[in-house]
């Protein structure tokens, strides 16, 4: 009779018990990987459309250019400087970007804009801006066309073929002045980019602006995301410290990301609910399971087991139990975290509104990682551990004599 | 040969609030072989003077040497160790451990001392066939009587080749024919195969058995009688 298969008779013995304990356990990890993933599926979703639709994973600029978003806090880019930041091994894209507000008119009307001057490819590579052209054609490298947000292009009354005219102040405070010929006009689904946004080529921006060579911000995004700390490192050290600040998105976003962390918080709480009540649950059963057999464990040390097999076997007894659960509740929550992951669940109400005006489709897919299941799942052995801390105790501090007398 | 040897064996309970003498300076020997029957009023230290000789509690002074080795002297593992190849035990009720068969609690003494697989099967059986249950070695304690628990109780004890077996009231929750049939599975296995037998009792009938009464009061030894009886 070995260890286990004595364990597994005696968990057996109180079949209602050992079933509900494990149902508790079960319980508590099906719900706790539902909540994380849940809440890891929104978080890295929204993350994914704030990188995807702007920031990039990591982006660089002069020093002091976020908290200060002026022409003047802006930077020399040319290849020299793309190579060093090429040289990273993790760097993936890069689109440089020049921006800075300048004021539109058309006809009778005129309205402050921000003026995006960007790589045309690169920028697609990274937001698919050319899948927002609801008229007209697509920015070029070359030239003078610009791309309109079609809130703005509305409210100016002007279409693809029509000319805007761009007023605005330089680099060093030399005004700046042109006429630039729409080719197409751009849809974004968050009224503030649709009433606000005009792409031109960075050439031309630059030329606008008497910006030769400038950008505002380098916009690089990751091979592998999850080395985004030691990248961000890397490329601080291989660009002149002293002279660029190198952040990660979630560091320019401060606003998103507590927004995002409160939502998580409440969820972190009912989960430590969770386990805590399975805690007390599990470490009911033990103490009961414990006293019962007070004169048993008596009995079995006098006739020759050491107290350290036997707490040994106690504490494979609740392993057994806890792992009953541990497994099954896995096991449960797998396949709907799968199915959720591949056909997001659709928001509804003032989520979906939410979403939906900040031009992200209402879509929220849950996660299926390694990383947040095994936590869970070490964390609920850690329970089942710190539980058999007092049978184990019992066990040790035995006193034979006076447990034969129970 | 004695076996066992105590001497000035004294236990006090509650030795600061009211002591209570539970073994008052005991010097007693017993030799290979004996059928011995502790016997006295409640509370004149049976339990505790069984309990000192199975190395299951500790004395407040006092020795035990048992073949030599003073088991006071013994630290818990050893002395858990010590029970395993030289004490057999009964208990006075619910000696097996419930999820195992008739078998396999006679079998887990040998598992522990790491006998291997053939010896163990062969010998669960003959000490079960000995003790008159071999069609019960795959039944559950809580299917067997009281009367067969005991008997499977004594063949645990026996199954660990022991130096002695303690029995503290055995027969206590029997009724008499059960009692009656442990007692001659007991006297057999004492006069056949030379099994070392200290026991306790209340019972007249039981008292009878033995070849040796030690005689217990206040923790002392009032009397110590052997008969010797015919054919041994
Ligand atoms: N754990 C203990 N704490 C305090 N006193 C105890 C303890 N165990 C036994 N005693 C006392 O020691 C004395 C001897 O007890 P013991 O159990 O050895 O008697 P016994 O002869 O076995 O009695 P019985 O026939 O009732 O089983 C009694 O006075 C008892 O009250
Ligand atoms: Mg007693």
């Amino acid at each position: 009779m070995n260890n286990i298969r004595l364990a597994w008779r005696n968990i057996w013995r109180n079949k209602r018990r050992t079933l509900l304990t494990a149902a508790s356990v079960f319980l508590a990890i099906f719900l706790a990987l539902i909540v994380r993933s849940l809440q890891i599926g929104w978080f890295d979703n929204l993350s994914d459309i704030v990188i995807q639709s702007y920031s990039g994973h990591i982006q660089i600029h002069k020093k002091g250019y976020w908290d200060d978003r002026d022409i003047n806090n802006s930077m020399v880019f040319n290849d020299s400087v793309l190579a060093v930041v090429k040289s990273v091994k993790n760097v993936d894209k890069t689109v440089p970007r020049l921006e800075y507000f300048a004021l539109s008119s058309f006809g009778k009307q005129t309205k402050g804009v921000m003026l995006a001057g960007t790589d045309p490819a690169r920028e697609d590579a990274l937001t698919k801006l050319s899948a927002k052209v609801v008229r007209g054609r697509y920015l070029e490298p070359r030239g003078k066309g610009i791309l309109v947000s079609q809130g703005l292009a509305s409210f100016l009354g002007l279409t693809a073929g029509d000319t805007l005219v761009l007023i605005g102040q330089g680099f060093h405070g030399v005004s700046a002045a042109g006429k630039y010929p729409v080719t197409g006009i751009v849809h974004f689904p968050s009224p503030v980019l649709d009433n606000q946004m005009v792409y031109m080529n960075l050439p031309a921006a630059q030329d606008f602006f008497s910006a030769d060579d400038r950008i505002t911000s380098l916009s690089v995004t990751l091979k592998n995301p999850e080395e985004i700390n030691s990248t961000r490192d890397a490329l601080q050290r291989r660009v002149d410290g002293g002279k660029f600040e190198v952040m990660r998105w979630d560091e320019m976003m401060v606003e998103i990301m507590q927004q995002l962390k409160v939502k998580t918080a409440g969820g972190k709480i009912i989960i430590a609910i969770l386990y805590m009540i399975v805690g007390f649950g599990v470490f009911g059963t033990v103490i009961m399971m414990t006293n019962e057999r007070t004169r048993e464990f008596g009995v079995i040390v006098s006739v020759g087991m050491q107290k350290s097999r036997l707490a040994f076997i106690l504490v494979l007894e609740m392993i057994l139990i806890g792992l009953t659960g541990l497994l099954s509740g896995v096991a449960a929550a797998m396949p709907i975290m799968l199915y959720f992951k591949f056909n997001p669940l659709h928001l509804w109400g003032n989520m979906a509104q939410a979403f939906i005006s900040y031009g992200i489709e209402p879509l929220m897919p849950l996660a299926l990682k390694s990383d947040f299941i095994i936590t869970n799942v070490i964390t609920v052995i850690l329970i089942v551990f710190v539980t058999c801390i007092y049978p184990v105790r019992r066990i040790f501090t035995l006193n034979v004599a006076e447990a034969l007398h129970k | 040969m004695n076996i066992i040897e105590i001497t000035g064996l004294s236990k006090v309970y509650d030795a600061n609030t009211m002591p209570v003498y539970a073994l008052n300076g005991v010097d007693l020997a017993f030799q290979q072989g004996e059928f011995t029957c502790i016997v006295g009023p409640s509370g004149s230290g049976k339990t505790t003077m069984l309990n000192m000789l199975g190395g299951l509690d500790s004395p407040s002074s006092g020795k035990i040497m048992i073949d030599n080795t003073d088991i006071t002297g013994l630290t818990s593992r050893q002395l858990i160790n010590f029970r395993l190849r030289n004490i057999g035990f009964v208990f006075q009720s619910f000696n097996l451990i419930p999820v195992l068969t008739a078998r396999e609690n006679v079998e887990f003494i040998m598992q522990l001392q790491g006998v291997n697989k053939d010896q163990r099967d062969q010998r669960t059986l003959e000490l079960l066939d000995s003790v008159g249950l071999n069609d019960k070695i795959n039944t559950r304690p809580n299917k067997l009587s009281g009367g067969q628990q005991q008997r499977v109780a004594v063949a645990r004890a026996l199954a660990s080749k022991p130096k002695f077996i303690l029995a503290d009231e055995p027969t206590a929750n029997l009724d008499s024919k059960s009692a009656e049939i442990l007692l001659e599975i007991m006297e057999k296995l004492n006069r056949e195969e030379k099994i070392t037998f200290i026991f306790s009792t209340h019972d007249s009938r039981v008292v009878a058995k033995a070849r040796r009464v030690v005689t217990l009061e206040d923790g002392k030894i009032l009397s110590d009688v052997s008969s010797t009886r015919p054919g041994s």
